[in-house]
């Protein structure tokens, strides 16, 4: 073939292929529409349906088997599912049942292949939460696919599904940080009865590893079990990475334990200036009296963080105030604007101002309202 | 021999777009396959799980502003009402000479206040912080003028999250734009340092309570044209140097940051007419001469809707002050482009930018010189020629169908009129548009007085821009 041809082809190829994609392009959008549209009307109408039948479950449902294959009918079906309770939800369950919904998506769950198929069906088994189906969940965990994984786990949260919690914990340790993440979000959901299993968890693995630590104490924290606190000051006290570390640092201050402050004090100490910072944040959060000197002490450390970090506490804790207002006199003027801030935060601005207006100003009002607004209050 | 020299250099320009349009439609192809994975995880991926999330790392969203007064209150509130469990508004005002400032003030109910200002990347004077007690907090840092980069900059020094977004004023974002640009970070919170989003122009679409309510193709040709570019840019190129991991741009307008990785590199550039590809190329550079492991990425579902320009003086001012940007950055980087050290990011994408960015005007100008002179002289094969130019033509179009079909998921323009008006641009495109997009290049290359600082077209404010259609 010379050049020429082969030149004459490619630009003839170029062109059918331009004119294929143009045109396919405008029909698929037309069937797409459509298609659309089809599927509004009828998730309309199956929600009308199902809303009948269950206001009266003697009326028949007249639909075909064959609705159970239709994502409008499962979409109907989830979104009537979140908006009953009590009997409706029994003759909902019914309904399920017999369409043979969760059956079919168990069925694609099981498949080997198709992902989005299998996801939608994870999907699907999720949103309806129906515990007939918490064995194929539980095998779900170790899909292949995470995004299966993890809608796996979320219904297994929403049926709240406990044996379901040492499954999760235990692959924390594998997972992406993605599903890691998911996996606590249902984890939260189970609450106090996820403590001891994460507990467990960190106490084993935190000295050969990070991420899943770092999730699970940070999970704990959010679940704000007050029992986790003990083994969370154990942690800290045995914890040589900075990794775990500061999360077991901020869920402490999260679970607001005064049991740990000793131990917080003790970090405003050290050597680096992260532990200094997040201890000083942590107190603050604990909110206990006691810490309320060692946090003015951080408010002439070194480091800047910890300055804004000890300010910031001192806000939140009762008497913390006071030192505040010592403070946005100091000749530090990053510590000034730290304590204005924190005080800024704490309500004080307003509460100067109010008391300005009805001639009550103390001199620490007017002090902040110079220094903060920059405003000119002459005292009378 | 003159003729032989006129043949020669007649086909190789020619050949040359052949070339670059079979690269983009590479491109475009590499791109399909990265955009099928995102886009089953948006679908079917319940991302939106973050939301209700306690886990969701927290990030602040900087709006530099300059001269903003008409839009920048919607554009703030709707950024306050994006869907994120925690996140901070920071507005540098960058010296603005009107009523931006005092309309913040005023709508926000912001006060004067004291906080510790920590300027880690120097900047120009800040002359006064603003917060106010909203739903969410907004700061704003009153600076003196010192360029789009600068504000940015005094931004990033107040932020006090570990992400920051960096962003425009005149720019609506998507609800769950932020949320699926974050998944990326907490898919890959060790190594991802910065996550660029899918801009989109906003003309001619409606805008209520700073939310896009409906989407269309823009009335006026000029910003038509745009649409198809950006579709082009957003969908048929990114997705395939950000599964490369050689993604050398994050776009100034939807550019989320890990601060500490900003930080340590010194911030944007001030005075940079192209500060977020430097950003971006400086972080890949810092990242790879420190054997520090990292990635930048695209999210095509973060979606964020810009203003555009809508005329043909004010495209001219931006192209040029783009390509000047470029030109800077091509210089800067030059160690990296053809580099094998640096991978698909030197091999590839910058090797790309130079041959297809930078050198793409003058050769296409040169060109246009030389093949007809060639033609006439009878030095050129007239079917040959014919042959080639409707080959870098049809390529050129393959390439914009492409990336129709690449949008086609995302589902904002749905109807077929939409799409066949969109197909007719890319047809007529090729017959002027490209050609003064060449001239603005060029002279940005030879000339470009008076487009330095922040560019700014005349904003008709993101809730004002349906009209157009």
């Amino acid at each position: 073939m010379s050049g020429i041809e082969f030149l004459r082809i490619t630009v003839l190829v170029v062109f059918s292929l331009n004119g294929l994609l143009a045109l396919t392009l405008i029909v698929w959008k037309a069937l797409h529409r459509r298609r659309q549209k089809g599927y509004e009307r009828r998730r309309v109408a199956y929600l009308t349906l199902l809303s009948r039948h269950l206001a009266d479950p003697d009326e028949d449902l007249e639909m075909s088997p064959m609705v159970a294959e239709d994502q409008a009918f499962l979409d109907a079906l989830i979104d009537i599912r979140t908006s009953v309770t009590g009997a409706e939800s029994d003759a909902l369950a019914e309904v399920i049942g017999s369409y043979g919904v969760m059956d079919r998506y168990a069925r694609r769950l099981g498949s080997r292949h198709f992902r989005i198929r299998r996801l939608r069906a994870a999907v699907a088994l999720a949103e309806v939460a129906d515990s007939s189906r918490a064995g194929v969940l539980m095998k779900a965990l170790d899909d292949h696919d995470p995004e299966v994984r993890i809608q796996a786990a979320r219904g297994l949260g929403r049926m709240k599904w406990t044996p379901a919690i040492d499954k999760i914990v235990d692959r924390f340790s594998i997972e992406t940080p993605w599903v890691r993440a998911r996996f606590s979000d249902t984890l939260i959901g189970f609450g106090q009865k996820a403590t001891w299993p994460l507990v467990a968890y960190v106490k084993v693995n935190h000295r050969f590893e990070t991420a899943g630590p770092t999730a699970a104490i940070r999970t704990l924290g959010t679940i704000g079990d007050q029992d986790a606190a003990r083994p969370m000051v154990e942690v800290l006290e045995q914890a040589f990475h900075l990794e775990i570390q500061l999360p077991t640092i901020e869920t402490l201050g999260v679970l607001g334990a005064p049991i740990a402050v000793p131990h917080l004090e003790a970090l405003m100490d050290a050597e680096d200036w992260r532990l200094r910072a997040k201890a000083a944040g942590a107190l603050g959060d604990i909110r206990d009296v006691s810490a309320v000197d060692r946090l003015a002490l951080g408010l002439t450390d070194r480091n800047w963080w910890v300055r804004r970090n000890s300010a910031a506490a001192l806000g939140k804790i009762p008497g913390g105030v006071r030192l505040l207002y010592h403070a946005i006199s100091s000749a530090d003027p990053f510590a000034r604007d730290a304590a204005a801030e924190a005080l800024y935060d704490a309500g004080e601005l307003i509460a100067a101002r109010r008391r300005v207006d009805q001639g009550e100003a103390t001199p620490n009002d007017l002090a902040l309202i110079r220094l903060i607004a920059q405003e000119e209050v002459l005292a009378s | 021999m003159i003729l032989e020299a006129f043949k020669w250099i007649g086909y190789a320009a020619i050949a040359y777009f052949v070339v670059m349009q079979l690269y983009l439609v590479l491109l475009a192809v590499v791109s399909g396959f990265a955009l099928r994975n995102t886009y089953h995880l948006g679908r079917f991926g319940r991302v939106t799980e973050m939301l209700s999330s306690k886990t969701s790392p927290p990030i602040s969203i900087i709006i530099p502003a300059y001269n903003e007064a008409i839009g920048i209150v919607d554009s703030v509130r709707s950024m306050s009402i994006v869907s994120y469990p925690r996140f901070e508004i920071v507005i540098a005002n960058d010296g603005s000479t009107d009523d931006t400032l005092k309309r913040l003030i005023e709508e926000f109910d912001l006060e004067h206040v004291r906080i510790p200002y920590r300027p880690d990347i120097a900047t120009a004077t800040v002359r006064a912080i603003y917060r106010g007690h909203n739903a969410v907090d907004i700061t704003v840092i009153d600076k003196e003028n010192g360029g789009r980069a600068d504000a940015l900059n005094a931004g990033i020094n107040a932020a006090r999250y570990p992400y920051v977004l960096c962003t425009d004023a005149d720019v609506v974002l998507d609800a769950d734009a932020l949320v699926r640009g974050m998944q990326r970070i907490v898919a890959d919170r060790e190594r991802t340092v910065g996550v660029g989003g899918n801009i989109r122009p906003l003309n001619g679409s409606e805008v209520e309570l700073g939310h896009l309510v409906n989407a269309s193709v823009p009335g006026r040709l000029v910003a038509r044209m745009q649409v198809l570019e950006y579709l082009r840019t957003f969908l048929a190129s990114r997705p395939a140097w950000s599964a490369m991991h050689a993604l050398p741009l994050v776009s100034g307008a939807f550019g989320i940051w890990r601060r500490s990785a900003v930080l340590a590199i010194g911030g944007y550039k001030a005075g940079h007419l192209g500060e977020d590809l430097d950003l971006t190329m400086r972080m890949h550079r810092y990242h790879r001469s420190n054997d520090i492991p990292y990635q930048i990425v695209y999210e095509p579902s973060a979606v964020l809707w810009t203003e555009v320009p809508d005329s043909f003086r004010v495209l001219r001012r931006q192209r040029i002050r783009w390509h000047r940007g470029l030109m800077t950055s091509i210089r800067d980087f030059l160690p990296m482009t053809f580099n094998p050290r640096y991978g698909a990011l030197g091999m590839v994408t910058w090797a790309g930018f130079f041959l297809f960015e930078y050198l793409a005007p003058m050769i296409e100008f040169i060109g246009w010189f030389i093949v007809p002179t060639a033609f006439f002289v009878g030095a050129l094969n007239t079917e040959t020629l014919v042959l080639m130019l409707l080959l870098a033509f049809g390529a050129g179009l393959l390439n914009s169908l492409a990336s129709l079909w690449l949008d086609e998921p995302y589902g904002y323009f749905n109807d077929p009129k939409s799409t066949s008006r969109l197909i007719i641009m890319a047809l007529i495109e090729n017959l002027g548009f490209r050609q003064i997009t060449v001239v603005w290049r060029i002279r940005a290359i030879f000339g470009g007085r008076g487009v330095r600082g922040w560019g700014n077209m005349e904003r008709r404010g993101v809730a004002n821009l349906a009209t157009d259609s």
